[in-house]
This record gives C-alpha cells, sequence and structure tokens, in this order.
C-alpha cells in the first residue's frame, strides 16, 4: 500500500469485489464511483437522512457513515442487489410501484432497503413498526402514506409467497 | 373502451426507481470527470477587495480556479422566465459584492472532491464588511444603504404592487365587526432530497451539453446562452430523472454557470454537487415577512371590506420576488368573496439567503392570514367557522385573482363535503374540555383556491408532439421535466385516450432539449393541465390521419369511424374493423407519410380548491402539538391518476404540517450566519410525525380548457393545511396563533399568559369528546 490506498475485498451483491481505497473514502463513494452502483443515493452524506441505507451483513447502515475500509470482508447489499434475480422485483419494488409509493424517487432505494431489514426481522409488522423502522429515512414528497401502504402490501405478498434466498 | 383516464396505471418512471437504475444527474459518469467546488463568503454583506487563489493553484490535483476576474460578467435573471414580470435581473455569475452568507464567490476544478475541498481552504478573501442588513425593518430605515443598483430603490424588489376594488372606507364604515391582526411568516425550505447537481461537458465544435436537475431545462438552456454568449444551438441541457424540486429548482444556482467555465477551461467533464449545506445555504427559501390583515364584516357574516399589507423579505436576490408578491396580493382579492378591497404587497432585499419559487407561491402566506382571521371573525360573531366560510366562498362567475371568471363551486363543494366526511357539526356541538387535561384536542379547517398555471404572470404555452410509429405505437414528445409527479405518465394517459390506443402503447420522449418541444418548465401546477392539454390536441391531430387512412381502405367515410384500444371501429357496422397498424401500413409498398401531430395550447386560468379537516392533540406540559388526522378535501376538475393526485396531496400536506409546526431556516440577527443548515437542525415532519391523511378527491368543477376537464392539484395542498392546523390549535386550547412555525415554547408561553397550564393531578388523558 506504497500508495497509500488499501486493499480490501467486499461482497457486493453477491459477488466479491476486490478493491483498492483510501482509508478515508466511505462505503457511499465507493459504491457510487468505483462501483458505479448510483442507485444509492447521497441526500446529506452527514447520516441525517438514509438515502444512502445499505445492507451490511443483513443489518441497514448509513453507507456515508461507514468507511469502505471497514466493509472489508463484509457482504454489502444494495437496492441493486434486492431483485431475488435479474429480470424479477422483490415485492417491496412491486409494491412501491404498484401503490405509488415513489414520486422523484430519491429516497426510494433507501427506503426499500430499509424496509427490506424491517421485513427481514417482523415478517408482519404493524404500521407504528413500520413508521419506527422508517424513523431515519427522510422522505419529502410522499408524506409516507403510500410508503407504509406499499411496505405492508409487500408484508402480504411475501406471507403468501416467500421468495427465493436473495443475493 | 376502458377509458385510461381516472385509472392508476403503474407509472413508467418508477421501475428505474425502485430498482436504483434510474439516471439522476449526479449519477452520470463521463471519463475523465473532474469535480468542482464552490467558495461561499463567510459574511452577509462586504466588497471583495481581492482574491488570492495562487496557494489553492499551486495545489497538485487542482485544474482550474474562477473568481469574478475571471467569469463573463452579464447581468441576468437568477430565474429564468425570461422577461416575464415574475422575476428580476440582478445576478452576476460572481459578482465583486457578496450579498448573503454563502454566496459563491470562486470556483474550483480537482481531480478529485476532496483536493477540491482542500483547494478552496486555500483561497483567501479580503473583504471590506459593508453594513448587513438582516431584517425587512433594517433594510426599509431611512438612509439603509441600497443592496443593489438595480429595481425602484429603497431596498425594494419591484414597485408596490397595489391591488384596488370597489371603496374599503365605505365597507369598512358599513361594518359591524373589524377584525385585525398581522401575521409573521418563517422561512422553511424545499428541503428536496436531491441536492442542487450539474455535469457539463463541451465538444469540439464548441457545444455545450449540461445534465442538471432542474424543473425548467429551456431556462437554463435560454440563461447559459445568454449570458455565455453562445446560440441556442449550442447548448444541450438533459434532465432525466430528478429528485424533487418543488418550485426552487426553477432557478440558476451559480453552479450550472461555474461548472460551464470550469469544464470550459479544463477542456474536461465536471460535476458540481451542493452538500446538503450548500442546499440551504445557496437554494431557496420561501419568502418570510409579515402580512397585516383587516377586514369589516357585517353581523349576518357578510364580509364588508378587506385591508392587507404584505411585506415579503426576498433575501439578497429578486428571483421570483416580483410574482410571488403579485401572486400574494391578487390572492386576498378572492377565496372569501368582498367587493371592497385595498391590498398592498412589497418585497425587500436584504442580506440573507435567497427567497424563491416554492409551492405555494405566495399563497402559503397569504391565506394562512386570511383562512386564520375567518376562524376569528366567526369566533367573534358567534358563528360556526365553517358556516362563515361557506356563506363567503367564492362562486362560479365571480373574479378570480387573476381577472377570470371562476367556474363552479369547488370551494363550495369542497366544504361541504369535509362537514359531511368528519361530522364537524356533531363535533362543534360536543361540549371542549378546554381547561382541564394534559392533552388537549381540537378540529379546525382551512381552505385555498390555486390557479393551474402562472398566467397572467408569465405568459406560458403547453406545448406537444405525437408521433405515430410504423406498428400503431405512439410516441410522445415533451419538453415538460419529471419532477416526481407522475406527469409523464398522466400525459401519455391523454394521450393515449384521445388517440384511442392502448395506454402501454404510448411511450414518452423527454429531458433533451435538443429533441423535445420547448417548454416553460414543470411548475405552477400546470404541467397535467397545459401540457396535458396540448398532448390532447397533437392526438387530435394524428387521430385525424390515421382516420383518414382507415376511411380509404375500408370505404366509408372517416365521420363514421372511430379508434378505440388500437383498433378502428365503424360506427354502426359491428363486424367492419381494422387495427390502427393495418390502418397505417405500407400501401404498395409506399410506407404511411409521417403521422405527427404537433400543438400548442396557451391556457388562460382555471382554478383548483381544496378545504382541509385536521384534528390536533396539544400536549400542555410539553407545548408539543401533533396532528392526530387529516381529511383534504380537493376540487380538480378530472382525476387523471388517482394515485399520483392523492400522492401530491399527502406530500403537500407534509410539507404544510412542517411549515406551521417545526420547520424555519433561521439567520444569525447579529451577523446572518445561517443557523440550522442541516437535517438535525432544520426539522421536518417524519414517518413517526406523520398523521394518517382520508383524501377525497371531487371533479365537481370541471375546467373546459384542461384535458377532460382536468386541472392543477400541485400546490393546493399546500396551501390550506397551514391554517387548518392554527384554526385547530385554537380550539384545542382556546390560543390564537398568528404566525408560523408554532413552536412547542410558544404554546406553554402562551397557556401561562392565559393562566390555562394543566391542573396538577388532573387526568392524564387525551380530550376524548370530539371521537
Ligand atoms: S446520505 Fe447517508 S444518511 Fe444522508
Ligand atoms: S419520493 Fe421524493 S423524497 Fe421520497
Amino acid at each position: 500500500m506504497t500508495d497509500g490506498l488499501h486493499a480490501i475485498t467486499v461482497t457486493i451483491n453477491g459477488e466479491a469485489r476486490p478493491l483498492r481505497v483510501a482509508p478515508s473514502r466511505t462505503l457511499l463513494d465507493v459504491l457510487r464511483t468505483e462501483l458505479g452502483l448510483t442507485g444509492t443515493k447521497k441526500g446529506c452524506d452527514v447520516g441525517d437522512c438514509g438515502a444512502c441505507t445499505v445492507l451490511l451483513d443483513g443489518t441497514p447502515v448509513n453507507a456515508c457513515l461507514v468507511l469502505a475500509v471497514e466493509a472489508d470482508g463484509a457482504a454489502v447489499t444494495t437496492i441493486e442487489g434486492i431483485a431475488p434475480a435479474a429480470g424479477q422485483l422483490h415485492p417491496l419494488q412491486q409494491s412501491f410501484m404498484d401503490l405509488g409509493a415513489s414520486q422523484c424517487g430519491f429516497c426510494t432505494p433507501g427506503i426499500i432497503v430499509m424496509a427490506k431489514a424491517l421485513l427481514d426481522r417482523h415478517p408482519d409488522p404493524s404500521e407504528e413498526d413500520i413508521r419506527f423502522g422508517l424513523a431515519g429515512n427522510i422522505c419529502r414528497c410522499t408524506g409516507y402514506t403510500k410508503i407504509i401502504e406499499a411496505v405492508k402490501d409487500a408484508a402480504r405478498r411475501l406471507a403468501a409467497a416467500p421468495p427465493p434466498a436473495g443475493r | 373502451m376502458t377509458s385510461v383516464i381516472g385509472r392508476s396505471v403503474t407509472r413508467w418512471d418508477t421501475l428505474g426507481k425502485v430498482t436504483g437504475s434510474a439516471v439522476y444527474a449526479g449519477d452520470v459518469a463521463l471519463p475523465g470527470l473532474l469535480h468542482g467546488k464552490i467558495k461561499r463568503s463567510t459574511v452577509a454583506h462586504a466588497r471583495i477587495r481581492a482574491i488570492d487563489a495562487s496557494r489553492a493553484l499551486a495545489l497538485p490535483g487542482v485544474r482550474a480556479v474562477l473568481t469574478h476576474a475571471d467569469v463573463p460578467r452579464v447581468l441576468h435573471y437568477g430565474s429564468p422566465h425570461p422577461r416575464s414580470a415574475s422575476v428580476t435581473k440582478d445576478q452576476y455569475i460572481l459578482d465583486t459584492t457578496v450579498r448573503y452568507h454563502g454566496e459563491g464567490v470562486a470556483a474550483v476544478a480537482a481531480d478529485s472532491e476532496e483536493i477540491a475541498e482542500a483547494a478552496l481552504e486555500l483561497i483567501t478573501v479580503d473583504y471590506e464588511p459593508l453594513p448587513a442588513l438582516l431584517t425587512v425593518a433594517d433594510a426599509l430605515a431611512p438612509g439603509a444603504p441600497a443592496i443593489h443598483a438595480v429595481g425602484p430603490g429603497g431596498n425594494l424588489v419591484l414597485d408596490p404592487v397595489v391591488v384596488t376594488r370597489g371603496d374599503v372606507a365605505a365597507g369598512f364604515a358599513a361594518a359591524d365587526l373589524i377584525v385585525e391582526g398581522t401575521y409573521t411568516l418563517g422561512r422553511p425550505v424545499p428541503a428536496y432530497m436531491e441536492p442542487n447537481v450539474c455535469v457539463c461537458q463541451w465538444d469540439a465544435l464548441g457545444k455545450l451539453t449540461i445534465w442538471t436537475s432542474t424543473q425548467s431545462p429551456f431556462m437554463v438552456r435560454g440563461t447559459l446562452a445568454e449570458v455565455l454568449g453562445l446560440p441556442l444551438t449550442k447548448v444541450r441541457v438533459l434532465v432525466d430523472h430528478m429528485g424533487g424540486g418543488f418550485g426552487a429548482k426553477q432557478d440558476l444556482f451559480q453552479h450550472e454557470f461555474l461548472c460551464a467555465l470550469l469544464a470550459q477551461r479544463t477542456g474536461r467533464p465536471v460535476r458540481m454537487e451542493f452538500s446538503r449545506k450548500e442546499t440551504f445555504l445557496g437554494g431557496r427559501t420561501r419568502h418570510s415577512g409579515s402580512i397585516r390583515l383587516k377586514q369589516g364584516f357585517r353581523r349576518d357574516g357578510t364580509i364588508t371590506a378587506r385591508e392587507a399589507e404584505i411585506v415579503f423579505d426576498s433575501g439578497a436576490y429578486g428571483s421570483h420576488g416580483p410574482g410571488v408578491t403579485a401572486v400574494a396580493t391578487a390572492s386576498l382579492t378572492s377565496l372569501y368573496r368582498c367587493d371592497n378591497v385595498h391590498l398592498v404587497g412589497r418585497c425587500v432585499y436584504t442580506n440573507t439567503p435567497i427567497a424563491g419559487a416554492f409551492r405555494g407561491y405566495g399563497v402559503v402566506q397569504s391565506y394562512y392570514a386570511l383562512d386564520s382571521q375567518m376562524d376569528e371573525a366567526a369566533e367573534q360573531l358567534g358563528l360556526d367557522p365553517a358556516a362563515l366560510k361557506l356563506m363567503n366562498a367564492v362562486r362560479d362567475g365571480d373574479l378570480a385573482p387573476s381577472g377570470h371568471p371562476i367556474v363552479g363551486h369547488g370551494l363550495e363543494d369542497c366544504i361541504r363535503r369535509g362537514l359531511e366526511e368528519t361530522g364537524w357539526a356533531a363535533r362543534r356541538a360536543a361540549p371542549k374540555s378546554h381547561d382541564t387535561g394534559r392533552r388537549r384536542r381540537g378540529w379546525g379547517m382551512g381552505c385555498e383556491m390555486h390557479g393551474s398555471s402562472a398566467y397572467p404572470g408569465i405568459k406560458e404555452q403547453g406545448n406537444a408532439i405525437v408521433r405515430m410509429n410504423e406498428d400503431g405505437t405512439v410516441t410522445l414528445f415533451t419538453g415538460t421535466t419529471g419532477l416526481g409527479t407522475g406527469a409523464h405518465t398522466a400525459l401519455a394517459q391523454i394521450t393515449a385516450e384521445e388517440l384511442g390506443v392502448r395506454f402501454e402503447d404510448v411511450a414518452v420522449v423527454h429531458g433533451d432539449t435538443d429533441v423535445v418541444p420547448w417548454d416553460i418548465g414543470a411548475f405552477a401546477s400546470h404541467t397535467t393541465y397545459m401540457a396535458g392539454r396540448a398532448c390532447q390536441m397533437a392526438a387530435a391531430q394524428v387521430k385525424a390521419k390515421v382516420l383518414a387512412r382507415a376511411a380509404d381502405r375500408l370505404e366509408v367515410a372517416a365521420d363514421d369511424l372511430d379508434i378505440r384500444d388500437g383498433v378502428v371501429t365503424v360506427r354502426g357496422v359491428p363486424g367492419l374493423s381494422l387495427t390502427v397498424a393495418d390502418a397505417i401500413a405500407a400501401e404498395r409498398g409506399i410506407p404511411a407519410p409521417q403521422l405527427v401531430g404537433e400543438d400548442s395550447y396557451r391556457p388562460t386560468k382555471s382554478y383548483s380548491f381544496a378545504a382541509h379537516f385536521v384534528e390536533v392533540e396539544v400536549d400542555t406540559e410539553t407545548g408539543q402539538i401533533d396532528v392526530v388526522q387529516v381529511v383534504p378535501v380537493h376540487e380538480i376538475g378530472k382525476v387523471i391518476h388517482p394515485v399520483a393526485a392523492a400522492g401530491q396531496i399527502e406530500g403537500g400536506i407534509q410539507q404544510g404540517i412542517g411549515h406551521t409546526l417545526t420547520e424555519d431556516f433561521r439567520v444569525d440577527p447579529r451577523d446572518g450566519r445561517p443557523l440550522n443548515a442541516s437535517f438535525v437542525d432544520y426539522k421536518m415532519p417524519l414517518a413517526m410525525d406523520m398523521p394518517p391523511i382520508r383524501t377525497i378527491i371531487l371533479e365537481t368543477a370541471p375546467d373546459e380548457g384542461g384535458p377532460f376537464g382536468a386541472k392543477g392539484v400541485g400546490e393546493d395542498p399546500i396551501i390550506a393545511i397551514g391554517p387548518a392546523i392554527a384554526n385547530a390549535v385554537h380550539d384545542a386550547i382556546g390560543v390564537r396563533f398568528r404566525h408560523y412555525p408554532i413552536t412547542p415554547e410558544q404554546v406553554l408561553a402562551a397557556l401561562a399568559e392565559k393562566g390555562a397550564t394543566p391542573t396538577p393531578g388532573a387526568a392524564d388523558q387525551p380530550d376524548q369528546t370530539d371521537q
């Protein structure tokens, strides 16, 4: 690491990705720039908005608050890795489309990833659970009404037909 | 045929949004991309004596630095509705004077964002301080220094807007009751989730391409061309998806020019992206200020006179100040009928962040005052506020603020429906328990009307090109921007319906100023109304061409034909039909001539209406106000896409709750430094705060100018919610607040003054009398 870069390996959406990154670089910047995974959004870069939510070993984190080197050896799931297979949608994605839970869409990837983490833990969440689960995700467009409906709808779909294990 | 109008088809822009593949300006990656950053002033008002950028230029990885000495000095409309009366021409790309804390004074392009940020620190600016005028009172004080050399003087952005009808003095003389109050307006910001961002690249022929997050791509094109001295053929503006704008992203924010010039100077593409803090500092706010409102009433509730004095704080530049002031002032002629009005609106420069266009455009402010005062007047007259509002509601044939006659009885319909839905009469009749209990509940209502389109302030037009392809599918070209409202889906629905093809067979091309028809921008609740009507007109042309061709093939008169679900049918002859694709197929090897329709629609004005009913709960120990539920009733002529329309309403209510209870972008009264430029310190209602919303949409007053009768809905919901909350708070605790936001400290102070703090040991129960 004579160039000051650290060699790390992160499993991104199921694929091991060797990377060389500066120690100060956030996981968010590495995802968006080095890896071209621009679905994860930057709304504030300081942990206040949730637009950058990804799963780190299954736990939702603000990627802007995680240094890429901290993710060395971990598994990261982004919005691009939520669907069970190419050409298919995760029930959350389908419900968000069907019920109009996405307007400008800038908060949507972070909210869907956060909602997935919620449903992974609570397959049958109450409205309060959903509101609490999304408490750190800012949406300025929707008033949350349709987002909450969509998460409930996805929970119903998942209960009816659990998808094959995601990536 | 099953109509696609009024059906919540899946919006075609959402697949990319839920999968993360939708491309926003900040997602654009280009080889050799450099990163631009803006150095912002740390003082509110100063002349720049000198800027030393030498140390920044010497930093490895820095590719260019721009100061005022390096950029064209052309006065421009920061908000570019060219030469309309709504905006001002008072900005330079970089000036030698800074007028607010956070104004850009220099820009850097570097190999990385980190290097660019480090370079900003190495630029030194020598400021000669000027007196900072941080309030309207300071700016209007006799002898106050002029913030701008342009404008009418006295730190006014424009000459006062004066609207007079009838005889106010006679009106007040005839009044049995006069109610007067001054309403103080906070400074909310739009807080769109996507920070301002653009990417600029020049080609070998000297043509600029800019990917940017804007509501008005053609205005960006026009302004860049004018200021940079280019023909319109040499500026191409691309906007695919954008992460919200709420009106503010009609403006240019310095970075578009600076990014373009840095790209030109370095010969490399450059991206410039605001930090969240910069979206506060260099963004746009709603106009703060004050409204003094005085009305006279007869005992029976008739309004005899209305007088108002609006003073808006424009901040450091004019932006939409003229438009907002004119719209707010004119709005007070209406909503509640009054023959005698005298209204004056002023807009004042100060050394604070720039106020601009923001959903509701001055009417959030004016109707907060008007509707709150109606509630107060009802109390003094001993009337139910709903009854007072209903008896005075504007109706068919009344003069609207724009000077056009109102069509239909939309406002009355909204009020009546809301009264039924909420069981209002029973709630009002129920005994209140104002003086006991920690948590007290109350109901309030607020009303509004808002124009679809910015006419007559901005002379607008909607344009569309509709093209039928050889297989019978249709491509719609629109210059409107996909702000997140779902408008493009609505335009496709309108096109499909008019033409008689399936919704799935209409594709929308947008977002490239080199390709799509000219458009003034997505704002003023006009996209569905105005561009939608243009789509309908263009589609009708294509339909006529298809029918003419089908008539030849079927050997019947075109007048006897119609198209349904992509099939041409003959009236009264059930067996005879032809698919659209067959109708336009090549004949003897000769393809059909171009099947293109194009049209322009110049709207007049159409008003949508709403009445919002709100229940609040006030915690008298903490001062916290919770909105418990909202029942918004909107009249919008015709609903094209119910889910998208309801989404607009719910989102507007969210912002309106924020305005009324928590949101206020504050500057230090001593030096103009912003105090809460982050999402932690600027508090918006989020998932845990938002109440259930039961949206009701009426179609009782369709406008014949809109497509299938449709009117706008984008701005309406943010307007009525504010006074509804303030009125509900009064109902709950008997305190009348004449400002927003209404904070817990103020609630506690008001209760203490009233001597109405809860009795110790009183039941810690919400007041359930309304349930
Ligand atoms: S971008 Fe990470 S929380 Fe806002
Ligand atoms: S959809 Fe725009 S911020 Fe949520």
